[in-house]
């Protein structure tokens, strides 16, 4: 590798770290325990977090299910199928949907902009589950059949062979699937503005309403809500990676072998 | 490992381009220098978009105009007001005395953040020749905020609602009838969020059938208001579980049938919609007890790249002919802000001559319930306690 390219991947990789400061400068005089208390923060995050655990759930496992069942099955075209809810952008999925569930009575009886938030969760759904696929079907082609073919023979349930002779290859990429997941969904804007409803609305969306409308236009608390945010999903990056380091590395250095 | 050299060099000279402060640019002195010196240039006028009879009044009939007589390249961008009035505030603390933006479309608390953060520039009146067209109580205060020649009167409208006589035989007359349609017709009617302009218009309507000017002297909006406000919303549109997020997806229900009432300020709006059929064919406007009258006006930013540009384009924006299009029925219908006794014979004809369209309400009555708008902290007030009644 080219000196200069490896010194551009750091300067890149240190922009985060650039971002959090900024975030910090900007939250500076933020009152925190009237943030902390704000019901209109608070009934934004619980939602956020409803929104993003349930659509990051689903995702993974219908994601990685269908990676397992078309990599087992040999399922060509379904593979190229699905991959085509990647090409259409959010907010253009956020439209579709829109379209589909908008009118007066619904489709099969979902409505959008309800305050259950379930158009946001399939849409997010739709879009998410095609990207666990591609994370997962890699690992799952690669996949040492061996494994699976021992724990046949040592007469395991399903779940069993499952767990021991699949699942621990598949801590890596889920673990990068769930955290990106649950980083852009936690603070997208188009699909919750569109779908979503007046209150409560999820978090990326008030924070830019608060950013954008005139009477909060000195306010920090945005910039304070998104600092919380990054340091809580950062945290949670760094604590599941280094819970899971000692499996991933003794998976990583049999796979190599 | 050339090419990176050449990259990275590239991009360290954009930041430090960035960094750099450069000199702000002044006015020419003269209308006629500035018109000699826009020459070629290119003007930005940033201003809300989600109106297209608007935008095509902008960019098929004004950009044209312009580039023709002054051979000045007119270029629209659409942005929300609060956005690049909060863009220029960042530019103003990161002290970028050139930016991008010449022109602004602005009003109401918007104008008074941009006057209080000195974000606009100052003595338009004697720099702009049209300007001495204006009517001058328009011209003077911008929602109660002294408009201090730091920007110039664009139009004059007033606030009114449109249903579709197809659906609603006996449209309601005063706001209180309103409240007991929307008893008899759950779900068919709602208003935008208080975050959208004229949500938040509606709301000081209500406002003002309760308290009238009383609130201007104390401005305490007492809890009950806001409760008979959430009483209401069950009848509204989803039940009032939500509400439209801008007056732009008013309109898309009311087209589709979805609600049969929608509203906004300027009292010819549905003129062109109903014309191009978006909106039902059988619009009528709608006038209840009182109407909010409002001025929109136009601005030149601190840091305007073009300054020179800026001027041609406002005179041209203020000149009789570009004005009376403006109000006529092909593109936006916004009532003009000159005052028509300063023009001469054969323009306030013409103005006279447009006449009335089937979608406008009776003019004399919509004068009569003229009321001048709440200053900027009602705005904010409804902004802030509003929320409670969506919960």
């Amino acid at each position: 590798m080219l000196r200069s390219s490896v010194a551009l991947s750091i300067l890149v990789s240190f922009l985060p770290l650039a971002a959090l400061f900024f975030l910090g400068m900007e939250a500076l005089g933020t009152d925190w325990g009237a943030l902390l208390t704000d019901e209109t923060w608070r009934d934004s995050l619980f939602t956020t977090l409803y929104v993003v655990s349930v659509s990051t759930i689903v995702s993974l496992v219908l994601g990685t299910w269908v990676a397992r069942t078309v990599v087992n099955q040999r399922w060509r075209f379904t593979s190229t199928i699905l991959k085509i809810p990647m090409f259409v952008p959010h907010i253009a999925a956020a439209y579709l949907f829109w379209l589909l569930f908008s009118g007066s009575n619904g489709f099969w009886g979902i409505e959008s902009n309800e305050r259950d938030y379930v158009t946001v969760i399939l849409t997010y759904i739709w879009k998410e589950t095609p990207f666990v696929f591609l994370m997962m079907i890699g690992t799952y082609e690669q996949l040492n059949r061996g494994y699976v073919e021992t724990a046949k023979t040592l007469q395991l349930s399903p779940y069993a062979q499952f767990k021991h002779a699949e699942f621990p290859f598949l801590i890596k990429p889920l673990l990068d699937s769930t955290w990106i997941l649950i980083a852009f969904i936690s603070f997208a804007y188009e699909v919750p503005a569109l779908l979503g409803v007046t209150y409560p609305k999820l978090i990326g969306v008030l924070a830019y309403e608060r950013l954008s409308t005139g009477l909060y236009l000195e306010a920090t608390e945005p910039y304070a809500v998104a600092l919380i945010w990054t340091c809580f999903v950062g945290f949670g990056v760094f604590v599941s990676y280094v819970m899971t380091a000692s499996v991933r590395r003794r998976i990583e250095r049999g796979v190599r072998r | 490992m050339k090419k990176w050299r050449v990259l990275l060099a590239t991009l360290m000279l954009t930041f430090v381009a960035a960094c750099g402060n450069e000199e702000a640019v002044e006015f020419s002195d003269t209308f006629e220098a500035a018109a000699e010196s826009a020459e070629g240039s290119t003007v930005n006028l940033y201003m809300w978009g989600g109106d297209e009879g608007i935008n095509s009044y902008i960019d098929d009939y004004v950009a044209p105009r312009l580039e023709e007589s002054y051979d000045v390249e007119l270029n629209r961008v659409a942005m929300d007001t609060a956005e690049f009035v909060r863009q220029l505030s960042l530019d103003k603390k990161a002290d970028r005395q050139v930016g991008t933006i010449d022109v602004v479309w602005i009003n109401g608390d918007n104008f008074r953040n941009a006057k209080e953060a000195g974000l606009l520039r100052d003595g338009l009146m004697e720099r702009v020749p049209n300007a001495t067209l204006l009517n001058e109580t328009a011209q003077q205060s911008d929602a109660g905020t002294p408009t201090d020649d730091l920007e110039l009167a664009w139009g004059n409208v007033q606030f009114i609602l449109h249903y579709d006589a197809a659906k609603v035989d006996n449209p309601p007359e005063s706001f209180e009838e309103l409240r007991r349609w929307t008893e008899d017709n759950p779900g068919r009617f709602t208003y935008p969020e208080v975050t959208d302009f004229t949500g938040n218009a509606f709301v000081r309507h209500l406002l003002y059938e309760r308290y009238g000017d009383e609130l201007n002297k104390n401005a305490t909006v007492e809890e009950s208001f806001w409760d008979d406000l959430k009483a209401w919303s069950p009848n509204l549109w989803k039940e009032g579980q939500t509400y439209p997020k801008t007056l732009e997806q008013l309109d898309q229900l009311y087209a589709s049938g979805e609600v049969w009432m929608t509203m906004g300020f300027n009292e010819r709006r549905a003129e062109a919609e109903v014309k191009e059929g978006i909106f039902p064919k059988e619009t009528r406007a709608l006038l209840l007890d009182h109407s909010i009258a409002s001025t929109h006006f136009l601005a030149i930013p601190f840091n305007s790249p073009n300054p020179d540009g800026a001027l041609v384009l406002i005179q041209e924006l203020l000149s009789p002919e570009a004005q009376l299009v403006k109000q006529g029925p092909d593109y936006w219908g916004d009532g003009t802000s000159l005052d028509l006794t300063k023009l001469d014979a054969n323009d306030q004809k013409a103005f006279e001559e447009l006449g009335d369209g089937v979608t406008y309400p009776n003019s004399e009555q919509l004068l009569e319930r003229s009321i001048p708008d709440y200053g900027p902290n009602i705005i904010d007030a409804v902004r802030e306690e509003w929320p409670s009644v969506a919960k």
